[in-house]
């Protein structure tokens, strides 16, 4: 197959990127597979890219910054998504010629905007799925609206989690697009996994204030008081730097906790600790979790919706503690601490079962999953015509409205708008 | 993707650093360390490894003995992919410091050399190297009441009962504040340092570098935090300011993890 992924930005660093790279690396050894990042800041991908994979950009802003188009708002993404700032009527043209033109029997989206782009703009001939990487609970109402229109002319919609996937089956109406949950995958680690002889608990990922850095700190000053030669090592770079510094300050734990600064690879980090943590107050799914079990550490988190909880067998692999509460994840991080033995088997067990998680099981899902929603609409892939006979009917409605949508683009733009207020 | 020559390296807990790399068609290649000259001065000192192959097609290998340690500075790693080959700076790929962490619970011997692989801001492999004759390690620092204590640890030398901890002004060697050290549990020592004693009389801005002295006469030791995994912590061992009179003092560690004080006007 001929694939193709449709990400925000390819040259940043964050939870998406990294599972897009890895799932498209893995792909790459049996599939044709490009990366089309529509925006592009710098001159190489902060992480690291399998060779095979082909990457593209569509928007550079090193020079095109101040293109008189980029200044104007984006009319196909949609402005309820997050990232709408970001879009613009330059990105709308260069998203919408590329999906024309586009040489790949499956494009994939990975963010609700580009999944629209995706739905609204990619010809008949490609396979459509939209992949979300965040909730449906918690994507905002003006976004649900306009996402329950677009969603609709998908073929496939993958979410990370079974929960996810749940929520989208019972509160949207998605006839005939097939919704499924497509884990993240995390690489085969390279290195010998941590030995649990370590006495550092990590932590990684941005500093923005869901991920509650925060209480975590707060959580090992517990830890401190009764293990002073411990440490909290925090990776990661963002808005909440300044904040964690004071609170580092005001608890006294500037021999304890450090702020790291980001680091790539983790793997490398992660095998110095002997505890990795989360105390996210939302985890769509919990890439960094995976990431530290498969370096053998195990990973006390909170259990917030929704991919912890699906992660983490409590008290097997790592603990499962009730979201926002700094005592609970005191208590379970020091249990850990105290107990060489409980964490070096924990830590056995957590190497095991995030084994699930390795690009070899989560890729043969995908290629299933493409490969199935191919036959389902009666092509065999790409190039090949569908067999006469097969009515559209197979293909679900969604697949008769697409066609509507091109032939009055703008008045099916107009209506989504319109679903967004 | 770039073809840029990218190499994983381990170091273990007695100075030895092995790499890794994967070089495609490459005939006797050999891999560059070359110690990072001052600014506008020649480069001059250099250390060549050969690549051995390890058996899988074209992976490559090489071992930094301990022996003799490199000199202090910053190294950075370049390859050669054959005889007559353009030297090509390296990129860092894994690099399996985690022998390094408990680095300073080991007892060192004069001289005290130190190596640790790192990713330079530019984003290329490079190993920081650190030989003194002795070296104080320096761990926990409480900052309480307007002083700030210090535990540290000697290695290289011994610390007489006249030892002292000594600030020195930066720029002026002939000012100095000395503080008795005095013993703590498990080796170390521990002296405290009144930040009152560190600020100017006119408010100026100044910074102290921290040593110790360990007998009457003998040379003095930098006191720094050399000894584990991290190359550079300036920007992540971050320690409280506190405000003295119209001072803000506050301890840190410098580009080269020696430990200084620096003393700037408040507001």
């Amino acid at each position: 197959m001929k694939i193709s992924f449709l990400l925000h930005n390819a040259y940043a660093i964050g939870g998406t990127i990294a599972t897009t790279f890895n799932l498209a690396g893995a792909l790459a050894q049996r599939h044709d597979v490009e990366i089309v990042s529509v925006l592009r800041n710098r001159e190489r991908p902060s992480l690291t890219l399998h060779p095979r994979v082909r990457l593209r950009a569509l928007v550079d802003l090193r020079h095109e910054e101040d293109h008189p188009l980029h200044g104007r708002p984006a009319k196909v993404f949609p402005s309820a998504e997050y990232r709408h700032g970001q879009y613009s009527e330059l990105t709308d043209q260069r998203i919408g010629a590329c999906l024309q033109d586009i040489d790949a029997d499956v494009v994939v989206g990975t963010r609700p905007g580009l999944n629209v782009h995706l739905a609204l703009q990619a010809p008949d001939r490609v396979l459509r799925v939209g992949q979300e990487h965040l909730t449906l609970d918690n994507h905002h109402a003006g976004l649900r609206t306009v996402l329950r229109r677009a969603y609709r002319r998908l073929d496939v919609l993958t979410t990370v989690t079974r929960a996810d996937a749940d929520s989208y089956r019972r509160k949207m109406r998605l006839p005939g697009v097939r919704v499924e949950a497509l884990p993240n995958s995390v690489p085969d680690p390279t290195l010998s996994p941590a030995d649990g002889t370590g006495r550092i608990v990590i932590a990684a990922g941005r500093l923005v204030p869901v991920k509650r850095y925060d209480l975590i700190i707060d959580a090992f000053a517990r830890v401190v008081a009764e293990h002073p030669d411990w440490q909290l090592r925090i990776y990661g770079r963002g808005e909440e730097k300044a904040g964690l510094r004071a609170r580092i300050e005001q608890l006294g734990l500037w021999n304890n906790v450090f702020l790291m600064g980001a680091a790539t690879p983790m793997e490398a980090e992660w095998v110095k600790g002997s505890i990795g943590v989360c105390a996210s107050d939302f985890e769509p799914f919990g890439m960094t979790i995976v990431e530290a079990m498969r370096c053998g550490l195990p990973v006390v988190s909170t259990d917030c919706p929704y991919g912890p909880g699906e992660i983490i067998e409590d008290g097997v692999d790592g603990r499962l503690v009730p979201p926002g509460d700094a005592a609970a994840l005191g208590a379970a991080l020091l249990d850990l601490v105290r107990d060489d033995e409980r964490r070096r088997r924990m830590g056995g067990a957590a190497l095991a079962d995030a084994r699930r998680f390795a690009p070899g099981p989560v890729v043969a899902q995908a290629e299933r999953l493409f490969q199935e929603a191919i036959e389902a609409r009666g092509g065999a892939g790409h190039g090949t015509p569908a067999p006469a006979g097969l009515p559209h009917t197979l293909r679900t409605g969604g697949y008769a409205a697409r066609d509507l949508v091109r032939a009055a683009a703008s008045g099916a733009l107009r209506t989504v708008r319109k679903g967004r207020r | 993707m770039s073809t840029e020559p990218r190499a994983d390296c381990r170091a273990d807990t007695g100075g030895e650093v092995t790499f890794r790399l994967r070089l495609p068609s490459a005939t006797h290649p050999r891999l560059l360390l070359a110690l990072r000259p001052k600014k506008g001065r020649p480069e001059q000192k250099t250390r060549t490894l050969d690549l051995e192959p390890t058996g899988d097609d074209g992976a490559f290998g090489a071992v930094l003995e301990p022996e003799p340690p490199l000199e202090e500075g910053r190294w950075d790693a370049y390859v050669l992919r054959g005889p007559d080959a353009e030297r090509e700076r390296l990129r860092p790929g894994l690099r399996d410091v985690r022998a390094l962490v408990d680095g300073g619970s080991r007892d060192r011997s004069s001289p005290v050399a130190v190596r640790v692989p790192y990713t330079t801001l530019d984003g290329f492999l490079s190993l920081r190297a650190w030989r003194r004759t002795a070296h104080a390690e320096a761990g926990a620092i409480a900052i309480a009441d307007g002083a700030m204590t210090v535990r540290v640890r000697p290695h290289g030398a011994t610390l007489s009962a006249a030892a002292v901890a000594l600030l020195r002004l930066r720029g002026d060697k002939d000012t100095v504040r000395d503080v008795p050290v005095r013993p703590a549990e498990d080796g170390d020592f521990t002296f405290t340092v009144d930040y009152g004693a560190l600020v100017a009389e006119n408010g100026g801005a100044r910074v102290w570098n921290v040593f110790l002295r360990p007998a009457p006469g003998a040379p003095l030791i930098r006191v720094g935090r050399i000894l584990d995994d991290l190359a550079d912590r300036k920007g992540s061992f971050v320690y409280p300011q506190v405000t003295v009179g119209g001072s803000v003092v506050r301890p840190y560690y410098t580009v080269d993890n020696d430990l200084s004080v620096e003393v700037t006007a408040a507001g």
